[in-house]
């Protein structure tokens, strides 16, 4: 009568994945989006699945082998992480300059996986908590 | 062909150049030094998820990103 009619079948998730590319290819388009596909290529497979899935990635520090969780952020977003995968230490730094997200977090993963005592020297520490890390929207 | 990505509030910005070109070779080698000498940090990639720091201009590295010094938040 309204002229409402039946998603035909598959058409629902043909419509969201159609609305998912064209979001994705925007935002490629920005600081951010750009910034984010370079981290993607810069990734392991395993740490772009976990990114995906979980919304962070984890490194391991070249100096120490410690391993850190890189959360979603341009700051308070590291934390070492013990073997049992549960927080210790928050670290906060950042590279200068007000980069777009997806730099921020690679420069992060590089600086651990490099020059971890670096990165470990000028690091502002902080006592993590679930607060920290909460992510308001998938970036994986 | 070898490219230099300096990471910058727009995102980064491209330097592709011909390693067989001496020319753009020694303006990449130039770049490499002017950055490298302003605190920015040269990575390269070794393998999938795999970096190295880059210490000194290398002209076989496919792709060089480079970070701005790092800061405590």
């Amino acid at each position: 009568m309204f002229g409402f009619r039946p998603w035909p079948p598959g058409g629902r998730s043909r419509i969201s994945a159609t609305r998912a590319l064209f979001i994705r290819h925007g935002a490629e388009g920005t600081p951010e989006g750009r910034s984010l596909r370079l981290l993607r290529e810069w990734l392991s497979p395993a740490q772009r699945e976990q990114f995906a899935r979980k919304g962070y990635f984890e490194v391991v520090g070249s100096d120490s082998g410690k391993r850190y969780r890189i959360h979603a952020g341009a700051s308070v977003n590291v934390c070492e992480i013990d073997k049992r995968g549960r927080l210790q230490e928050g670290l906060c730094f950042m590279p200068i300059g007000a980069l777009p997200i997806g730099d921020v977090m690679l420069a992060q993963k590089i600086a651990l996986e490099t020059c971890e005592g670096q990165a470990r020297a000028v690091a502002r520490r902080f006592t993590p908590n679930n607060f920290h890390f909460r992510q308001s929207r998938p970036l994986g | 062909m070898p490219i230099q990505i300096v990471m910058d509030r727009s995102g980064d910005r491209r330097h592709p150049f011909n390693s067989d070109d001496a020319q753009e070779l020694a303006k990449a080698e130039q770049r490499f030094y002017e950055l490298t000498n302003a605190g920015f940090t040269a990575a390269v990639r070794t393998g999938p998820g795999q970096t190295s720091h880059l210490r000194s201009f290398d002209p076989t590295a496919e792709e060089t990103v480079f970070f701005p010094r790092l800061v405590g938040g």
